[in-house]
């Protein structure tokens, strides 16, 4: 175990010193969590509390980012939203690359009917953009944060399912799988001992890459009042509706929410990047 | 060639045919009733049997299978049947709003095109100078920001410091090229931004991966004189990739653009595909569920021959 | 005014009677009449959604009557510039007989259809007919409105004669509705289902042409009966989703108005834009939004744990506030707060929730919980449609609301499909509801209040909350039944108080307002309670 726990310590040194735009994306990360994880103590407000005193406040000593129409805090908001797009963020790509990498490998290692079905199938799936297959998912299972997650992650499968699959397709053709079928080793033991390490690589780079989209989908999904509901904070919400009705008169409820998660997302994709090419250069785009 | 092309031609109809099962299936699981929608959502009181007279005159109440042969048999003869929520023909219901959204597609494209080609060449040929960071850093910030939230913000600076407004509905181009290039150029900033920075990163890459063939080496190594040929070979060959991206991104910005039609107040196919869920029109949605994948099929097939006809070492097998 | 009417009075009295009034009408039209009409130009509004079918009789959105109510008539009409007056339209005059259960409309003579026909009694009964007992697959979403009609009669090509059933004091209101178009009978003949796809009326403006995803155009009517109308050339209705985008439509004078509302923000912007090129116009609406309880589920089956939820809501507070964000306003009982039936205020401050103590509202509240025996952090679900404007702002100030007395509430957001799903298979805790008509009148607003079944086995497919409550069915009997408006009067109240006060099977949050910022430019328009009237006959615009 110690020698374990050394190697990783290395590896991590390695990629802070070869990547450090990646490792800064890293810390970022960090830094966004423990700012969502005490939203509780940060926040000077309580997100949903209305305040129909300062309905529409500039940023000022009191509201740093200003009110919305509720005279709710903005930066009360974006700090409990960042809990909002972390969730969805890491919960969605999650669930949808786990789901991918399953259905990548076993498809990949039984080969055959199946495996031809569900190529098709996700061949069929990716052809649809992103946000109209969210869409369709958020239409059949309705709006809502944990709906939001599903439609999310399941947008996402097939595209990861491609990738995992071909990397997949690579180490079943090797010496050792080969071996390890002709001694008559159990399915599931191949593909736990041989298979899954090989494609830990493209699984970690694929969910990396999708925790950014996942993010921005989210935004978008909200943004159309088919994500999030309220008075949940969350930024792309917050970006919908009054926010843009206003622009003119209150500008902040637009910027500060979209800044948030512009700045997220671009942690989330240099860190990706970073990840990518240090785990898995082949996969770069 | 041809026969290869052809072939492939063929192929997609088994392809869209199989999307077209899906699609409807997928529709048919999408909870709620466009008739107690439309008929009820108002507040009026209206009886059952009325409601059963309207599903019955839209044909809901006909067994599943015979509603997808009736869809299927009408596709031949380019028939998408007929919007349920308007009994307008669907083709009539979507031409204006194709035509907007394939305007907005090319445009973005050719904004994107136009900024990524030398920026990616530019980035790869200065590897490791200011000049790639500069546009990593562009590019990078281009994946990163919403292309809705840009919008908003290039919306904001034209209301408040130019005092710009744009057309109320949509001109065809021919009709009106002020008015049409008026409405359509701001979004298609926002969007081309976006997409130019995947376009970017994939000529960047590309590039640097010819430029270390052992050919362009050579031809470095040759001198300053060649190294304009060099870098015409170089890039037919870093082309190929490029191609591609951009052939599906813009595959995907027909129908894809639904938030960005909602900020520029534009009626494309993403609104128009919006307002078909909310309502359950469920001909409209499989109508332009097809079209969607249509084009994608369609764009990929383009693609696959650009590479055979750029690239004759590709085996037609 | 009285002295207008004495008959045999002093002349001179008599002639300064007749000034007055004059000087009183004048007074009131003044800001609407200041100019001479003009005659020409094209009106471009902006109309926010797009219309289903054409025919109004199974259509309920204003996206139909906006662009094509300009190409009809109607049997009667509401008075567009004194509202809740019934004037005729195509019915030149009526006649009610004594037992108030025989309608007889003269139907003026001339008047000619787009296409030159000419229009007779025949097309209004066969209008009505469609309306009133639709055949075969024909729907029409108001048939449930007429059950009190027996029978729709053309004896002469100048008369029309509705046989009702039973009296029914609001049935001329009722033949006013603006859905109730007329068609040529001809054509309804050959194809009961042609007006869903087509056009073609006795209107002041003929249809030109509509573009789906843009706009819809109409043109004067050349041959219009009424001398000297329309006004303008024609006009030009586009359709715009995007709210920011019809404010600036309205800012930069690409469009005149919108004619179902803005919000106070909407119109803020615009007045600052325009400055004095704007108009305001602003009215109650008949249009509010109620929560409903589901009493079938624990803790709402209990009417302390309801009353506790009424009690929470700072009405006058949100009033205030929410009007200068939403298009929410007055608070309100069960009517109208400017109609007819509004509930005097002394007595709208002894309902539940309706005080100006709100902190001894939420006190009482509190204690009520407590008896209830619902606990604080108690959780449940509020459901709600996924419209922006007001239901989004309406939830928010809810949910804030009842944070305010321990209380946890989830919102939970449907579109409008499995929204109203969920009401109506009571799949749901609490729901944000909503009501809009076209007409004050406890018959046909305080219907959907009454027992989920009643006695004879019928089922009120409109009470979501799915409660029996006989002494609702009884007071609503005896209002309808009664002969004297006094009387009428003090059960709408008792009704009232039961349903809101003591019972609290659902609860009114606010009642809507209509905000109409429109250029300058555009006259011989009035705001009124209802967004379904407009037909452009008398619009006409400056210079």
């Amino acid at each position: 175990m110690p020698r374990v726990h050394r190697r990783q310590r290395t590896w991590l040194a390695r990629f802070v010193r070869h990547y450090p735009l990646g490792a800064a994306a890293g810390l970022a990360i960090l830094g966004l969590a423990s700012l969502a994880a005490l939203a509780g103590y940060l926040a000077p407000y309580d997100p949903v509390a209305n305040d129909f005193g300062a309905m529409f406040a500039a940023p000022s000593a009191r509201h740093w980012f200003g009110t919305d129409a509720f005279g709710r805090d903005v930066l009360s908001r974006i700090l409990y939203g960042a809990r909002t797009a972390l969730l969805v963020g890491f919960a969605s790509s999650l669930v949808g690359a786990t789901i991918g990498g399953i259905v990548g490998v076993t498809g990949a290692y039984f080969g055959g009917t199946i495996d031809l079905l569900i190529q098709r199938l996700a061949d069929i799936m990716i052809s649809f953009p992103i946000i109209i297959l969210a869409l369709a998912i958020v239409a059949i299972l309705g709006s809502g944060t944990v709906n939001l997650i599903v439609a999310i992650a399941l947008s996402f499968v097939p595209r990861i399912e491609l990738v995992v699959r071909a990397s997949a397709l690579s180490v079943r053709e090797t010496a050792y799988v080969e071996a390890a079928r002709a001694i008559g080793a159990r399915h599931w033991r191949i593909i736990l001992r041989h298979m899954v390490p090989n494609v830990t690589a493209p699984y970690l780079v694929m969910l990396t890459a999708f925790l950014g989209q996942a993010i921005l989908l989210e935004a978008s999904l909200s943004f159309l009042g088919l994500g999030v509901n309220e008075p949940t904070a969350a930024w792309g919400l917050m970006l919908s509706g009054a926010a843009v009705e206003f622009v003119e008169r209150a500008p902040w409820m637009a910027v500060f929410p979209g800044l948030a998660i512009t700045l997220t997302v671009l942690a989330f994709n240099v860190l990706g990047d970073s990840l990518r090419d240090a785990l898995d250069p082949r996969l770069r785009t | 060639m041809a026969r290869y092309l052809t072939r492939r031609l063929l192929l997609m109809v088994p392809t869209l045919l199989a999307v077209a099962v899906i699609i409807f299936v997928l529709v048919r699981v999408i909870p709620g009733d466009i008739v107690e929608l439309r008929l009820v959502s108002g507040g009026s009181f209206v009886t059952k049997s009325v409601i059963e007279a309207e599903r019955a005159r839209l044909g809901l109440n006909k067994p599943i299978w015979r509603q997808f042969v009736d869809w299927m048999s009408g596709l031949p003869r380019l028939d998408l049947g007929r919007s349920m929520w308007t009994a307008a023909p669907i083709i009539q219901e979507i031409a204006l709003r194709f035509q907007l959204s394939l305007q907005l597609a090319i445009m973005s494209t050719l904004i994107a095109v136009a900024i990524a080609l030398p920026l990616g060449i530019a980035a790869a040929v200065r590897r490791g100078t200011w000049v790639d960071y500069g546009v990593q850093v562009i590019s990078v910030a281009g994946l990163a920001t919403p292309s809705f939230w840009l919008g908003i913000l290039l919306l904001l600076a034209l209301l408040s410091y130019f005092h710009w407004l744009p057309p109320l509905t949509f001109t065809p181009l021919w009709v009106s090229p002020k008015a049409n290039l008026l409405q359509l150029i701001w979004p298609a900033l926002a969007v081309g931004y976006r997409y130019s920075a995947v376009t970017t990163r994939m000529t960047r890459s590309a590039m640097l991966e010819v430029l270390q063939e052992d050919y362009v080496r050579t031809a470095w190594a040759k001198g300053l004189a060649q190294r304009v040929i060099v870098v015409r070979h170089a890039l037919r060959n870093a082309l190929m990739p490029v191609v591609t991206v951009i052939g599906l991104e813009f595959a995907f910005l027909i129908g894809g653009l639904v938030v960005t039609e909602q900020v520029f107040n534009l009626n494309g196919i993403g609104k128009l595909f919006v307002d078909a869920i909310a309502r359950r029109d469920y001909t409209m949605i499989q109508g332009l569920l097809l079209l969607v994948a249509t084009v994608y099929i369609v764009v990929n097939f383009l693609i696959e021959a650009l590479y055979v006809w750029l690239d004759p070492r590709v085996s037609y097998g | 005014m009285h002295g207008s009417q004495a008959p045999g009075g002093r002349p001179e009295v008599r002639l300064a009677a007749v000034l007055l009034t004059g000087l009183l009408v004048w007074l009131l039209s003044a800001p609407l009449s200041a100019q001479q009409p003009r005659t020409g130009g094209t009106l471009t509004f902006i109309v926010s959604a797009e219309p289903p079918s054409f025919d109004a009789h199974r259509e309920a959105t204003f996206a139909l009557i906006h662009p094509a109510r300009p190409h009809y008539n109607l049997l009667v009409k509401f008075d567009p510039l004194s509202y809740p007056k019934v004037v005729p339209d195509l019915a030149e005059s009526w006649t009610i007989s004594p037992d108030g259960t025989t309608y007889t409309f003269k139907i003026r003579r001339g008047v000619r259809f787009h296409d030159g026909s000419v229009l007779t009694s025949r097309d209004i009964k066969a209008s009505y007919e469609k309306i009133i007992f639709p055949k075969g697959d024909v729907v029409s979403v108001r048939a449930a409105a007429y059950t009190m009609v027996g029978s729709v009669e053309a004896p002469d090509p100048a008369t029309v004669v509705f046989r009702l059933k039973w009296k029914s004091p609001s049935f001329l209101q009722n033949v006013a509705s603006p859905w109730n178009w007329i068609y040529n009978a001809d054509i309804l003949e050959r194809d009961p289902h042609w007006y869903e796809r087509n056009i073609m009326g006795t209107g002041p403006f003929k249809f030109v042409e509509y573009v789906r995803g843009s706009h819809w155009v109409g043109a004067r009517n050349e041959d219009y009966w009424v001398k000297g109308r329309p006004y303008l050339d024609g006009y030009r209705a586009v359709f715009i989703g995007n709210a920011a985008a019809q404010v600036n439509a309205v800012k930069s004078g690409q469009a005149l108005v919108e004619f179902r509302g803005f919000s106070p923000p909407q119109r803020d912007d615009i007045v600052r834009a325009l400055g004095s090129g704007a108009t305001v116009q602003e009215s109650g609406w008949l249009c509010n939004n109620t929560v409903v309880f589901n009493s079938k589920r624990k803790p709402f089956d209990d009417a302390r744990f309801r009353k506790a939820l009424s009690l929470a809501i700072d009405r006058w507070g949100g009033s205030t506030a929410l009007s200068q964000i939403a298009i929410v306003g007055p608070v309100g009982g069960l009517m109208r707060p400017e109609g007819p039936f509004a509930t005097p205020q002394a007595d709208l401050e002894k309902l539940a929730g309706y005080g100006h103590d709100i902190t001894a509202a939420r006190a009482e509240a509190k204690k009520l919980l407590a008896e209830a025996g619902v606990p604080e952090g108690f959780e449940f679900n509020l459901l709600n449609r996924n419209v922006e404007m007001p239901y989004r702002y309406v939830a928010v100030f809810l949910i804030d609301q009842w944070r305010q007395i321990g209380l946890k509430v989830n919102h939970v957001v449907k579109e409008t499909g499995p929204y109203l799903a969920d009401e109506r298979a009571g799949n749901f805790d609490a729901a944000v509801d909503f009501n809009c008509d076209f007409y004050d009148d406890p018959d046909l607003q305080l219907v959907k209040f009454l027992s989920v079944e009643m006695p004879n086995g019928a089922v009120n497919a409109l009470n979501y909350g799915g409660y029996i409550d006989r002494t609702l069915d009884r007071l609503y009997d005896e209002q309808s039944k009664s002969e004297d408006a006094t009387r009428r009067m003090t059960l709408v109240r008792q009704f009232e108080k039961r349903l809101l006060d003591d019972k609290v099977w659902q609860i009114y949050v606010l009642w809507w307002k209509r905000i109409i910022p429109h250029s300058s430019k555009l006259h011989g328009y009035k705001v009124g309670p209802s967004h379904y009237l407009e037909d452009l006959q008398d619009v006409w615009i400056s210079e």
